[in-house]
């Protein structure tokens, strides 16, 4: 009955604690609506209601354990990766990244207007004409530019509807000879610079000036506060027809279905940037059809379920043998475990590298050191022999994550009651019988979702993989697409992410066969294992 | 007999852990070899250091433009929120999991599984858009803070969390529950009560796990700590190396180093936990 | 410290922008508006270099480089972490410019994240055609030219004492001297790497990335003479049997030490670390190209530029008159990149800050004018298919129709390899590996041509 005594003090707590969070939830969702996310504001929202069902009522007591974990998983978690399975469906590359009214915006302010590659490129100052000085601000304009022409030494003001040739005796100039100013003089207007501050405050007028040129159908346009450039139309779109229309060439595009405008009678001549297309399963029918893709996938794969499980096996068994070993307080033993929880506390990025250095055929640590213990030069290669580069990848993986299995070992024997080892032995068990009886039967029941968790985790190591093999060695000259350490995630990474070539869509098609894959072969495993029937 | 008995206990011990770390160590001696090499290359050619130069942590420890300190202060920090949460919120979880019977458990085991196997490399874009959404409302948890980046690991911690402290808490005796219950204590009495105690080394060595993974991370802490002040230290050696062409191992190989060493402190402080155990304690008491 | 930055700032300031609006003083009531931002996204190295030029957001005074604006600049940890961040920007909070490779332009541009930008006619003249269609796409210039990046090949004085004149005197150095000096090999990469830094090995023997020709890159034809490049790998890399001799290895590993210990005679080595070798006592005007097969011919290396690039957020937040003003009056500038490429420390693009740079990098400028190609994304960073099922295969053999072609970065050290690995089961005929390096180069050539 004594469990039940601070049960005010409990409740009390407990509302404070839930105020309080539906109190900084609360904050953020009203944050969130009136900055127009609508979505994220729901969330909150939805969320606030399940914290304030599941805290002050009783409908689920389950519930009040999962909730704060579930939320976290649901936001950080669940969400992305949901956005990142969907895009699977998508045409989702480089060049095709957009929403398409995106693309179509960016399109029609990018190619609507070309500059003209025959105009010069004048120098630019901005200001007033018309005798503005000392006026308050100029309600709608015009601005009226200082356009100079250096290489011929010819200055024009313009404003959107004017253009003037200014004699340079009536410019003057600053000390660095630069024109800041023109004189009036009869019907000639004169011209004062903005000042500092009404470049920022003018810079959408500016944008939405086109300033008159003497040219016929072509007009100017600032490129900032320093540049005027020549610019004539290119291109006209059609919303009716959602098509382009080039007005030299008079090529015609469309929307090719797939992301792009592209020219009707040139399939790939396509206009950039596209935007991500809904293609729903070409993704998928690609991963089947295109060899690039298809065919090593079979042997990838085999070596990827090799490689997780082995990693797996010799992790946990070496861990465990260590666990074992330093079970009984031996000399020292303090020094052991902290020693071998050095792998461990080292990033692993400098240690896969300096691995990588170590296994270098004439210069690598590892050949140096089978020498001195050979007595005389011995050769392995081992990140280009195929053989040899897997295990490689195994052993230094070995390295890597055997103190996991150490730790969680130990702390797994600890938890083992000691009367059932002790019974065992009064009963007349030897060491290793107890062991093989008791005490691995219990670990691997405490431990089998740790080793499938494992396996997941080293199914998609691309860290390792990139780093130390870079998914090689790989007959890149042959043709071969993967090499003989690539596993399933650096396969794809390479072909879907490789520098300037990413495919998003691509990927996330291929995350989902793999997602498939191992989901697949880990249920199968607990469902062997009956891991789940014991509190099922 | 003495010494055979010694032998037979404890010797191959000592053989065994012997042959171990000169496994652990070799690698790291290369590492400390670079650490202490004027040379800011990774390749190692001789066993024995062809020279000896404290530039490197110099370089790392007295210069002005890297806040060494203040990285390593971050980081401590930010693991240590981060462990102590999730594993203090996935224990929860777990115990609901171990502990309660209702409807659908064992699909969400199943789920929680099934999450941690999607290659979260890919998912990176999709959390950078979201935290990216939140920073225009929330400044303070947003993009580019430490707070968001805590909330995106206790996010991710979660799964991983919930699915080892499961594992062990399914270990932890049922009596005293059992007990308890007959008492008339509410699961959540049992849960604060009774079980958190006796999971003690459990969760120390989640914890512990926790701490290690968050420390080490540094894809999403590159992409979410772009202020030099508020960068962990596997962010800033990282910096170290991923320069546009050059690589500047030494003082990666020496920041690894003592980077190591607040991972091994937290070890040994947690180790009572670890290795003191259920046996002793409760299950007896 | 403080005052410098100042007086770099002003002085900065009163050169390039405001010169004419400075002298008059602001006397009447026309609108005065808050500061606005521009925002820069930088690598960790550039930006707090860029903030030393510039002063910290707190230290400017709206209107020290743009009108009405303050500098912002944002540093990532790492080169990959702003790439990163820079391909998952939103118009939220993307930046107005952002500091990358030049290799970063086509995709980027082609994901519409970047923005036509136009150099002024004064900015233009300081720089090259080259380096201006380094950082273009589709005939569009995107950005300004910020500092130049290659290497160079550095004689090691403790063992020869003049540079070598061609390649065959190399080889012939290293021959001679391979036992008695202990040497591990004659030529090797020490920065760069196997395809980026050893382009100009490449070069030397006669192979190529691209046929150049008037400063472009050929879309069609063959990279370059594969008879003349296998021939010439036989008689300089390889023994009589066909074994490799040792002059030049696939592997890069080791190179700085070993060339520091003196066990390496000739070392190709980046423009961003020479300053490590002059710290050992090495003579920077020992640096060149690297020497051809005929003397006093050159192998061209690599020669890229970083830019500044405008992107389409600038836009978007209204930013975008500012940010070009930004890109063509500070980096554009003698006087602003000076005043950048003083703390960072490379050699600028920019011809008129070009009288800061040191003694080793004018070694590196004198072996760029020598033999330089540009680096062109489009070209090397692969992204074609094989048609034919030739390019990998052979008509006795065809490979697989619509396989990926590989990059030239992967593919260069393949050639390597294949070439000159010390794993005999790896090598390959030189003939046959070098035409197959030069198809998937010329399959790489046909795919630009609708870039």
């Amino acid at each position: 009955m004594r469990i039940l005594s601070g049960i005010k003090i409990a409740v009390i707590a407990k509302i404070i604690l839930v105020s309080l969070a539906l109190a900084i939830l609360g904050l953020l969702m009203q944050s969130a609506f009136m900055n127009g996310d609508v979505q994220i504001g729901s969330f909150l929202a939805v969320a606030m209601v399940l914290i304030a069902l599941i805290y002050f009522t009783k409908i689920s007591i389950p519930m009040k354990f999962f909730l704060p974990g579930l939320l976290l998983l649901i936001t950080f978690v669940v969400v992305p990766v949901v956005y990142t399975v969907s895009m699977a469906a998508y045409q989702y590359k480089t060049g095709n990244k957009l929403s398409k009214p995106e693309a179509l915006a960016m399109l029609q302010k990018s190619d609507a207007f070309a500059q003209v590659p025959t105009e010069p490129r004048y120098d630019l100052k901005l200001g007033w004409c018309d005798g503005k000085y000392g006026d308050a601000k100029p309600v709608a304009g015009p601005i009226c530019a200082l356009v100079t022409d250096y290489t011929t030494d010819k200055y024009f003001l313009a404003t959107a509807d004017k253009f003037t040739v200014v004699p340079k005796n009536l410019v003057t100039f600053s000390k660095l000879g630069l024109p800041n100013g023109v004189t009036q003089t009869g019907a000639q207007p004169a011209w004062e610079e903005f000042y500092p501050d009404e470049y920022a405050t003018y810079d959408k007028l500016l944008n939405a000036t086109r300033f008159k040129y003497d040219k016929p159908g072509m007009f100017m346009k600032a490129e900032g506060y320093s540049v005027m450039a020549v610019y004539a139309a290119r291109i006209t779109y059609d919303s009716k027809a959602d098509a382009f229309t080039d007005i030299k060439t008079g090529a015609i595009y469309k929307d090719n279905g797939k992301g792009n405008y592209a020219n009707t009678k040139n399939a790939k001549d396509v206009m950039t940037p596209g935007w991500r297309a809904v293609v729903w399963f070409d993704n998928f029918v690609a991963l089947f059809t295109d060899p690039s893709i298809s065919q090593p996938l079979i042997s990838v794969f085999i070596w990827t379920l090799v490689f997780a499980t082995t990693t797996v096996i010799t992790q946990f068994a070496l861990g465990l043998l260590i666990a074992i070993v330093l079970q009984k307080k031996i000399k020292a033993r303090w020094l052991y475990r902290s020693i071998i929880i050095l792998p461990y506390a080292m990033p692993s990025i400098m240690s896969i590298l300096i691995w990588g250095g170590m296994l270098n055929t004439d210069f690598g640590a590892v050949n140096n050191l089978i020498s001195l213990i050979a007595g005389h030069k011995i050769h392995l290669n081992w990140l280009t022999d195929p053989t040899l580069a897997r295990s490689a990848v195994l052993l230094v993986n070995l390295w890597l994550g055997f103190p996991y299995f150490y730790l969680i070992s130990s702390g797994a024997l600890q938890a083992i009651p000691a009367e059932l080892t002790e019974a065992a032995s009064i009963d007349g068990a030897s060491g290793g019988q107890t062991f093989r009886r008791i005490t691995l039967p219990l670990l691997m029941q405490m431990l089998t979702p740790l080793l499938i968790s494992s396996f997941a985790f080293n199914f998609n190591n691309f860290n390792l993989i990139f780093l130390l093999t870079g998914g090689g060695p790989r007959d890149v000259l042959g043709g071969a697409s993967a090499g003989a350490t690539d596993i399933l995630i650096s396969y794809t990474y390479n072909i879907a992410f490789s520098k300037g070539t990413e495919n998003f869509g691509l990927a996330s098609a291929i995350s989902i066969l793999i997602f498939v894959v191992v989901a697949a072969i880990s249920l199968y495993g607990i469902r062997r294992s009956k891991v789940l029937e014991t509190f099922a | 007999m003495i010494i055979i008995k010694w032998i037979k206990e404890s010797f191959w011990r000592h053989l065994v852990a012997w042959a171990v770390c000169f496994f652990a160590l070799f690698p790291l001696y290369m590492i400390v070899l670079t650490s202490f090499k004027k040379t800011t290359s990774l390749q190692v050619n001789s066993f024995l250091p062809t020279g000896f130069s404290w530039a490197n942590f110099n370089s790392l420890l007295n210069n002005p433009n890297i806040p060494y300190f203040r990285w390593m202060y971050n980081s401590v920090v930010i693991a240590t929120i981060v462990s102590v949460v999730s594993v203090f919120i996935g224990a929860a979880s777990a115990f609901a999991f171990s502990r309660l019977r209702f409807r659908g458990k064992k699909t969400g085991i199943q789920a929680l599984l099934l999450i941690q196997m999607f290659p979260s490399v890919l998912a990176l874009s999709a959390v950078y858009v979201i935290m990216d959404r939140v920073h225009t409302f929330a400044p303070a948890i947003g993009l580019g803070t430490q707070g968001g980046l805590i909330l995106v690991y206790l996010g991710g911690a979660m799964g991983v969390n919930i699915w080892l402290l499961k594992g062990f808490v399914d270990s932890i005796p049922l009596e005293l529950d059992e007990a308890a219950r007959v008492d008339g204590a509410s699961p959540m009495q049992i849960y604060w009560r009774i079980f958190l105690p006796l999971a003690s080394p459990v969760l120390a060595v989640v914890t512990l796990l926790s701490f290690i993974g968050t420390f080490n991370e540094y894809i999403l802490a590159s992409l979410f700590l772009s202020d030099i002040n508020s960068r962990t230290i596997a962010v800033g050696l990282q910096s170290f190396i991923s320069g546009e062409f050059e690589s500047n191992w030494g003082p990666f190989a020496a920041g690894s180093i003592l980077t190591s060493v607040p991972i091994v402190v937290v070890f040994l402080s947690l180790q009572r936990y670890i290795i003191s155990g259920l046996t002793a304690g409760s299950v007896k008491g | 410290m403080f005052s410098m930055k100042k007086a770099a700032g002003v002085s900065a300031a009163v050169a390039l922008v405001l010169t004419g609006a400075f002298s008059v003083a602001p006397a009447d009531a026309r609108s005065k508006a808050p500061a606005k931002t521009l925002t820069i996204w930088a690598d960790g190295q550039r930006a707090p270099n860029l903030i030393k030029a510039i002063g910290t957001l707190s230290e400017q005074t709206a209107g020290d480089y743009v009108p009405g604006y303050k500098v912002d600049v944002k540093g990532y940890a790492s080169f990959d972490a702003l790439k990163t961040a820079i391909d998952a920007a939103t118009p939220a909070n993307g930046p107005d410019i952002v500091m990358g490779a030049n290799d970063w332009v086509p995709a980027l541009a082609k994901d519409g994240k970047l923005a036509q930008f136009t150099l002024s006619t004064s900015a233009a003249k300081n720089f090259t055609a080259n380096q201006l269609g380094d950082l273009s796409y589709g005939g569009k210039l995107y950005g300004v030219p910020l500092d130049i990046n290659n290497v160079a090949m550095l004689t090691n004085d403790d063992l020869v004492q003049t540079v070598p004149t061609s390649f065959g005197a190399m080889v012939d150095y290293y021959k001679a001297n391979k036992v008695s000096q202990g040497l591990t090999r004659g030529l090797c990469v020490a920065g760069g790497g196997m395809s980026w830094g050893a382009a100009g090995v490449l070069e030397a023997l006669g192979g190529a990335p691209y046929a150049m020709s008037g400063g472009k890159a050929k879309t069609t034809g063959a990279p370059f003479t594969v008879a003349t490049f296998a021939n010439n790998v036989k008689s300089l890399l390889l023994n009589s049997d066909g074994t490799p001799n040792g002059f030049f290895t696939d592997s890069d590993a080791s190179c700085k030490d070993d060339f520091i210990a003196g066990k390496v005679p000739f070392a190709i080595i980046g423009n961003w670390e020479w300053k490590d070798y002059v710290a050992e006592g090495f003579d920077m005007g020992m640096l060149s190209a690297v020497p051809g097969v005929k003397a006093g011919t050159f192998g061209a290396g690599f020669g890229s530029v970083s830019g500044a690039m405008l992107t389409s957020f600038a836009a978007q937040a209204g930013d975008d008159n500012a940010a070009k003003s930004f890109l063509n009056d500070f980096f554009g500038s003698a006087a602003g990149a000076a005043s950048y490429e003083k703390y960072e420390g490379r050699p600028p693009a920019n011809k008129g800050a070009a009288g800061i740079a040191s003694p080793g990098l004018k070694g590196f400028g004198i072996a760029a004018s020598k033999a330089s190609i540009p680096q062109l994304g489009t070209f090397l960073n692969g992204g074609a298919k094989d048609t034919t099922g030739l390019v990998l295969g052979t008509k006795a053999k065809p490979g697989t129709k619509g396989a990926n072609v590989p990059a030239y970065w992967d593919a260069l050290p393949a050639l390597w390899t294949a070439l000159v690995s010390s794993d005999s089961t790896l090598r390959k005929d030189p003939t046959v590996a070098s035409q197959l390096f030069a198809n998937i180069m010329a399959a790489n050539a046909a795919n630009s041509v609708n870039n």
